[in-house]
Formats: C-alpha cells, sequence, structure tokens
C-alpha cells in the first residue's frame, strides 16, 4: 500500500468576478511528483506561498486536482466513491488548535471522528479511552478544551484523527501558533505515534528545527518541489535554502561556514551536539590546509560587525539619561477572592531608556502579556507603580488614552486591529484618535507606511487582502503613525516564514536607529532576540529572572532550561566546547561571532 | 480568565434531578409551564408550588438561586404588578388625585406577579440542573421525529452546541480586539449613544471577519473527520433513560391528573 502517490498535480486558484467569469487564475501547484511510503515520516518545507498547504489537501481530497492525479492509500481523490475512506485513511491536524475542536468536552470531541464514521457506542468509548492516552491527555477527557494551552488541544486534536484509525496522519503547519514547549510536545507525540504504531506521518511546516529527524525532506517554492533528499542531503545546501526563504539550523549554517574556511567538517550537521563532536575531531585531527580568508567571509565579517555594534554598551550608555518609563514592584492579580485567584505578575521592578532595544522573553503564561498591557495602561496594576516621564499612571485625572500614543502597543495578530476599508484608512485610525488635523493625519499615515516599507500601490487595497508579512507590517504602521516614544511588539514573527521573519526584525532595527525610539519586543525566540537586543529581560511565573545583556543572559543556561526557554543553538555549541576544553569564548550569539570564534580556537590549537 | 464563565447558570452538584434525562427535564418544565397557565386562582397556585417544592429540595439547589434567577425580570415583575393595581375597574380602596387601587386590582396584580415569579422559578431551576450540551442533546432526541417535515434536529443540535463552545473563545477575542484598538487610542468610554456605537466598529468588523474565519476553518477539519450530516451517525454519549426517569414520569403523570381533576372538579 502506497500511503501518498502524487503525479503531475496541478492547482489552480481561480477568482471570479461578479458576472463568474474568470478574473484571476493563480497556480498553486505546478506539475508536482511525489511519494511517500509506509511508515515514513515525510516533512515538507516551504515559505509562505510555496503551495505546501494546498498540496496537503489534495492529499485528504479537500481540494482536487486542476490536472494530475493523486492517490491515497491506493484510492483516486478524483474518484467520490473512496471520499469518506479517503479522509479516514488520511486524517489532518490544522495549524489553529481552537478552530478544529467541535466539542465542549474533551472526550467527546475525541469521539467525534468515530461518531461520524458510525462506530458503535461501546468501541467509541473504548478508541476515546485509548488514544487520548496515546498522546498524553488522558487526565484531561472530561475537561473543557478551553482550559487546555495550545500545545495540549494539538494533541487532544491529534486524538481526535487516530480515533479514526488512519494509515496517514497529515499535519498542516500544526506548530505555528504554539510556544516553544507546545511544539516540542506535539512533535514529541508524533514522533512516537510514527515509530510506535507505524503511522505514515506528513508535517507541512517551515520550522526547521522541526525536520531533523524526518526521513525524508521535501522542500517546495513556487508550487514546485524544488529539493527533495534527506535532511543531511538537504541541509548541506543552506544557500539555495536561503533563497528559497528558509533557512537552516544554526548548527549546519556553522559546519557548513567553517567547511568554506577550510575546517574539515562533515557536510551536514543536524544538531549541536553533532558539531561539537565533528568539531572537536576536525581540531584535534591537525589539519594541514592553512586557513583561506575568501572574500566572502571577509564581507560577512564586515556585515556582523555592523549587525550587532550595541550589544555591550547599552546599558552604560543609558545609564546617564533618565529611565522613559518605570515600573516599581508590580503586581496583577485577577479573579481576587474566587477560587480563580492567580498571580499573573508578582513584584516586577524594570527601566526602561530612551532608544535602547530591549528584549522580554518567558513562556506562555509567563506574565508577559499581562505586564506590557500595565505599561501603557491598558490593564492596571493591582498594587506598584508605573510611572511614565516620572508620573504615575494610574493617578487619578492621568490620562492613559494619550499615554497610548506615547507608549505603543502592536498586538500579536494583526487580523485584531485591522478594520478599515483602505490601508491608508486603516493607519489613519491612530492620529486621528490624538485629534490631529487632517492634513497631519495623511502625512502621518504615509510617513509610517513608507517607513515600515509597503509600497504605494498598496495604500489603497483592503487590508485584509495582503499577505501575513504585509498586513504585519500594516499593523505595525498604525502604531508608529502616532509617533510614539516606546515601541512594544508582541511576538511580530509569529507565523512568518524565516527570510520574512528576518525581514521584519531587519526592519524593527532599523526603524528604531532612525528615530530613535525605545522598542520592547516580546518573544519566545531567543535567536530573534539575541541578535538586536540591548538588554533581555527574562520573565518567570510573574517574577522578572534576568534583565541584562543577552550574554550575559545565556551564562544561565541552566536556569533558562528549567523555566521553559532556551539559549541559541549557536551559544549552545559555543558553551558545550568550551566546557570540553576548547580555548575559545563561550558567549558568542550569533553564527557570525562564532565562526570567528572557531576559527580562531583552530588555529591556536595548530 | 473569561473562559471559565458558564452560559446559563449551571449549579454544579449531584442530585437525582441533576442525573435525570434532559428529555425528562425539557418535558416536565413544559407541562410546569402550561399547568401554570391552566390555575384561575391562588389555590391552584398551591398546587404548583408544592410540586416545585418537592423538585427544589430533590436538587439541593439552594433557594437564594431561585430568588438571584429573579434579578433580570424584577423590572418588569413591578410594572406587571403596579400596572395592574392600578389600572383595573372595581372596588376603590384608595385613591388620590386620579390614581386608584381597587380591591380587584390588588387580587389582579397578586395573582400575575405570583405567576410570573413561579414561571421564573421553574425554568431557571432546569437551567441549574442541566448544562446547555446536556439541553441542546435533550433538544436533538425530543425533536427527532420532526424529520418527516424536513425539519433537522441534528443539525439544529450541532448548531447550537457549537455556538455554546465559541461564545467564550469569541467574547475573549473580543476583549483582545478592543484591547488592540484602544491601544491606537480608540475610546470606548466617553461620548453619547451614537458615539459610543459608531467606536464599536473597530471591534465588530475584526470580530466578525474572525467568526467568519473560524467557521471556514471549522467545517474544513469537520469535513476531515468524515462529517456528513446526522445520516449514519453513531453517539458517543447517547441518552438513554433510566430508573430515575421512570419515576420522574410517574412523578409528573400523577401531577398532570392532579391538575386536570382539581380544575375540571373544583375549578380552581
Amino acid at each position: 500500500m502506497i500511503p501518498v502517490w502524487v503525479k503531475g498535480l496541478v492547482h489552480d486558484y481561480v477568482t471570479r468576478d461578479e458576472e463568474g467569469n474568470k478574473a484571476e487564475v493563480k497556480r498553486a501547484l505546478d506539475h508536482v511528483d511525489l511519494n511517500v511510503e509506509e511508515g515514513q515520516f515525510i516533512a515538507v518545507l516551504g515559505a509562505n506561498g510555496s503551495g505546501k498547504s494546498t498540496l496537503a489537501k489534495h492529499i485528504n481530497a479537500l481540494l482536487l486536482p486542476t490536472d494530475g492525479q493523486v492517490l491515497t492509500c491506493d484510492m483516486d481523490t478524483a474518484d467520490d466513491r473512496y471520499l469518506w475512506e479517503i479522509r479516514k485513511s488520511a486524517g489532518m491536524v490544522f495549524q489553529n488548535p481552537d478552530n478544529q475542536i467541535v466539542a465542549s468536552v474533551v472526550e467527546e470531541d475525541v469521539g467525534f471522528g468515530p461518531e461520524n464514521l458510525g462506530v458503535p457506542t461501546e468501541e467509541i468509548v473504548s478508541r476515546v479511552r485509548d488514544c487520548l492516552a496515546a498522546v498524553g491527555m488522558s487526565k484531561y477527557g472530561e475537561n473543557s478544551p478551553n482550559h487546555l494551552s495550545g500545545g495540549q488541544k494539538q494533541r487532544v486534536a491529534i486524538a481526535g484523527i487516530l480515533a479514526m484509525e488512519p494509515k496517514c496522519i497529515l499535519m498542516d503547519e500544526p506548530t505555528a501558533m504554539l510556544d516553544p514547549i507546545g511544539r516540542r510536545e506535539v512533535l514529541e507525540t508524533v514522533h512516537r505515534l510514527n515509530r510506535e504504531k507505524g503511522i505514515t506521518v506528513i508535517l507541512i511546516t517551515h520550522y526547521m528545527e522541526e525536520v531533523i529527524d524526518a526521513d525524508r525532506i521535501f522542500v517546495m517554492s513556487a508550487g514546485k518541489v524544488a529539493m527533495q533528499g534527506t535532511p543531511r542531503e538537504i541541509f548541506t545546501r543552506s544557500e539555495e535554502l536561503r533563497e528559497l526563504r528558509l533557512e537552516v539550523p544554526q548548527a549546519a549554517e556553522l559546519a557548513h561556514e567553517l567547511a568554506k574556511r577550510g575546517i574539515p567538517m562533515p557536510p551536514a550537521v543536524l544538531s549541536a551536539e553533532e558539531f561539537a563532536e565533528a568539531y572537536k575531531s576536525a581540531v584535534s585531527g591537525k589539519t594541514t590546509a592553512k586557513l583561506t580568508e575568501s572574500p566572502k567571509s571577509g564581507a560577512s565579517l564586515e556585515e556582523s560587525r555592523q549587525d550587532c555594534p550595541e550589544n555591550n554598551t547599552g546599558l552604560s550608555e543609558n545609564g546617564s539619561k533618565e529611565p522613559l518609563l518605570s515600573l516599581r514592584d508590580v503586581r496583577y492579580v485577577y479573579g481576587t477572592g474566587t477560587a480563580y485567584e492567580t498571580v499573573a505578575v508578582d513584584g516586577v521592578t524594570l527601566d526602561l531608556f530612551p532608544g535602547e532595544y530591549v528584549g522580554l522573553i518567558g513562556h506562555t503564561g509567563s506574565g508577559k502579556s499581562t505586564l506590557i498591557q500595565m505599561m501603557n495602561g491598558l490593564e492596571r496594576a493591582t498594587s506598584g507603580t508605573v510611572s511614565y516621564q516620572g508620573e504615575d499612571i494610574f493617578r487619578d485625572g492621568y490620562d492613559r488614552r494619550a499615554l497610548r500614543s506615547s507608549v505603543g502597543l502592536v498586538f500579536q495578530y494583526p487580523d485584531h486591529q485591522l478594520f478599515e476599508s483602505t490601508v491608508l484608512a486603516d493607519v489613519s485610525f491612530g492620529p486621528k484618535n490624538q485629534g490631529l488635523s487632517e492634513e497631519e493625519i495623511r502625512e502621518r499615515a504615509e510617513w509610517a507606511l513608507r517607513l515600515v516599507g509597503v509600497s504605494e500601490d498598496r495604500w489603497q487595497s483592503s487590508p485584509l487582502e495582503l499577505s501575513g508579512g504585509q498586513k504585519r507590517r500594516v499593523a505595525i504602521a498604525g502604531v508608529l503613525a502616532m509617533k510614539p516614544k516606546i515601541l512594544i511588539l508582541d511576538e511580530p514573527t509569529a507565523g512568518l516564514d524565516p527570510a520574512g521573519r528576518d525581514e521584519i526584525l531587519g526592519e524593527i532595527d532599523r526603524i528604531r536607529r532612525e528615530t530613535g525610539m525605545t522598542v520592547v519586543l516580546v518573544s519566545h525566540r531567543m535567536e530573534d532576540v539575541a541578535r538586536f537586543a540591548d538588554r533581555l529581560m527574562v520573565m518567570d511565573d510573574g517574577h522578572l529572572v534576568y534583565a541584562e545583556p543577552p550574554r550575559e543572559v545565556f551564562k544561565h543556561r541552566e536556569k533558562l532550561t528549567s523555566i521553559g526557554l532556551e539559549v541559541p543553538q549557536v551559544t549552545r555549541i559555543m558553551q558545550m566546547l568550551a566546557a570540553d576544553g576548547i580555548p575559545c569564548r563561550s558567549d558568542a550569539i550569533t553564527v557570525a561571532e562564532a565562526l570567528e570564534e572557531l576559527c580562531a580556537a583552530e588555529a591556536a590549537v595548530d | 480568565m473569561l473562559r471559565d464563565i458558564t452560559i446559563g447558570q449551571y449549579y454544579p452538584t449531584k442530585s437525582c434531578i441533576h442525573r435525570l434525562d434532559p428529555r425528562t427535564k425539557i418535558v416536565g418544565t413544559m407541562l410546569y409551564i402550561v399547568s401554570l397557565f391552566l390555575f384561575r386562582s391562588f389555590s391552584g397556585f398551591l398546587v404548583v408550588g408544592t410540586a416545585f417544592a418537592g423538585i427544589l429540595i430533590l436538587s439541593h439547589v439552594p433557594f437564594r438561586y431561585m430568588l438571584r434567577g429573579l434579578k433580570p425580570i424584577l423590572m418588569i415583575l413591578a410594572f406587571t404588578v403596579l400596572c395592574n393595581f392600578f389600572l383595573t375597574d372595581g372596588e376603590i380602596l384608595w385613591k388620590w388625585k386620579f390614581l386608584k387601587i381597587t380591591k380587584e386590582g390588588l387580587q389582579r396584580g397578586a395573582f400575575m406577579g405570583i405567576r410570573l415569579v413561579l414561571l421564573i422559578f421553574g425554568t431557571s431551576l432546569m437551567t441549574y440542573t442541566t448544562t446547555p450540551n446536556q439541553l441542546t442533546d435533550g433538544l436533538e432526541k425530543l425533536l427527532s421525529p420532526l424529520k418527516v417535515i424536513h425539519f433537522s434536529a441534528h443539525e439544529m443540535a450541532m448548531m447550537m452546541s457549537i455556538a455554546l463552545r465559541f461564545i467564550p473563545i469569541l467574547t475573549e477575542e473580543a476583549d483582545r480586539i478592543r484591547k488592540a484598538q484602544m491601544a491606537r487610542g480608540a475610546d470606548m468610554e466617553s461620548g453619547g449613544v451614537i458615539r459610543r456605537a459608531k467606536a464599536m466598529v473597530p471591534v465588530l468588523i475584526p470580530l466578525i471577519v474572525s467568526a467568519f474565519r473560524r467557521a471556514f476553518d471549522l467545517a474544513m477539519a469537520m469535513e476531515a473527520r468524515c462529517y456528513h450530516g446526522g445520516k449514519g451517525r453513531t453517539k458517543m454519549k447517547p441518552l438513554r433513560y433510566g430508573l430515575r426517569d421512570l419515576f420522574g414520569y410517574l412523578y409528573l403523570a400523577c401531577y398532570l391528573a392532579t391538575v386536570i381533576l382539581l380544575r375540571v372538579w373544583q375549578k380552581i
């Protein structure tokens, strides 16, 4: 039995105008050929818009081919006699945890699939019990899904698919809306099911770290399969991947760069541990080839210096200035007096200085969302003071609405704030609320849109028609148009592909340098904040655990791991090597820095 | 946190009333309401009240929760009672300028008032002892014979239960949207009715767009799990009558008999 067999698959999305004529034809899949063997763990990688999601939906016949053929478990998807059998054999887990749970009780939702298949009641009950156990959610059978974390909800969704006894599980970006802990839970569960029950798994994602254990990877771009192979084969081709708007994990990239400089590293390195071993043997093997400084690497040295010039000077530079925003012993308690009383923020004290770049890191539930909402007065502190430019923002009569023009907060999902009929009108909402003149409003909106890089030809489009990355830019412009002194961004890279992520982060830093704004970036991706932040503030369980430059914070690796966070892969590598006696600094926080350190160490060992 | 708010006012406790099949309770409540409107005198209310009191005691729901159920309709209650006091003709007991209170008015007002109170008590008790999902299941089973006139009770029940599931999710989302717009200086508090209604637009539009997107996603997920309507579908937790439902129906039968007898013979 061949789980998935795709030949010459073409899919066109046709948009029709009011008369029903074809207005626009967009080719999402362009003659795709793909085979999957039973029991394999397959990953389909691709940037946003590459067609990977469309491909997944063909496999369980949610979409039908414009041309070509798809056979799922030896059944033709175009033959509607097999429709329900196909969907039973190839179950699908979707991206949004909430939007695929139908029932209000966990075990009833897991039973939804078998109910549809007409399975007798007693068997449904036993299947549900077994499937919840298989995903590790047995204790939550009688709970409401609303009380579960993202990772738990996705595991319930997986259980719901398992209950239909599929041969193959399709997962369409199942971790895109989860934090690292949730992501790990879901992937561990799915790998275990693949190993122990032999269920074929097809994972669609753009997170490179998730695919290193796959049997085979297909990389999609513009509707075609651009690359295919084992993880090792794919990860050597880092330049190609970068062109496809993807990236390799830092370990692989570092190995690749070292190899270019003449140090004999194996062609593909998949993890930090592998890297450490490979480097140590490469160095002790005493290579005879001299280090060659290729012009390319020289250029990247320059770039890296420009990228992180202020990492160590941030604090001392600002130490002489007055803090712009101060929090003193701030606490936030909700549900006081009820059974659900929870302390979200527990005695946080911090200062924000003009022009600095602060990263705020913490897992879901650490209190960071509540904390930033207190910074612009959206939520009121239960106790403690929040002062902006020396004034207590919670005192009687303080205009908190005006404060929000100075302390701008961009929420995580742009769809939560885009509402106007045109992009320009939406970005004008902020300045309009400030009571500025028509002309000033227009000026501000145009300035903000230019600053984030949204071209003029999009200004009259509906904001809802834009791509994910563009929507995010418009959302940020909407807050920038108020010309705030502090810009707080809540997980601005969520859902973006690697290239999109780099673009947004680069732009935010550029905006900060051009305008002198203080930027607070909330994230759970250490690599994001390591590159640009002057200081990192780490939250855990409502407490501020660290408020130091990234290099200092990453030295506390054990503590970070214990609270559910990780240091960048590259830092981990350096720490491991330094611990094993290699003469290198252990605090590199970007690939470029590590590269220099390791080249120098290699030369020193010679 | 908002997700902990339960819809309706289910009072979670173990009692034989809670454990009754929802169909029994729905039928019982309807019978109760009908009987309330059949009686024409205060003594009739005594019968209804006693029957109700028995069920209330068995349900372990504290009486103060019954009173809580009256809060939303306090205004209507007062309005009804007072209207009847002042606007009924008859033997005048008190008069001041054009306002008068008659003996008939007092009787009528009290009658209407007590009927309304008993009505609220009965329906509240049902929602206190039955979860919204149990209610949709019960309605689905009771109305399933209507498939002969092409009314799909299953689809109605599915719609209702999905709506119930998403209410807390959309409520939380509305709150987040509101905050996102407030972060851009939106003013939700000040101004007159028109102004504040206009201020809702930046919250309503993203919310509606989101609701549509969720509906689309959910439909796809349901199809992916082989949902194709009610035909051929089995149930994981089918409603099954138990011994206590037999007792429940017997109780209702006796009650019905009593009501009819009293009404026909004693003309109360």
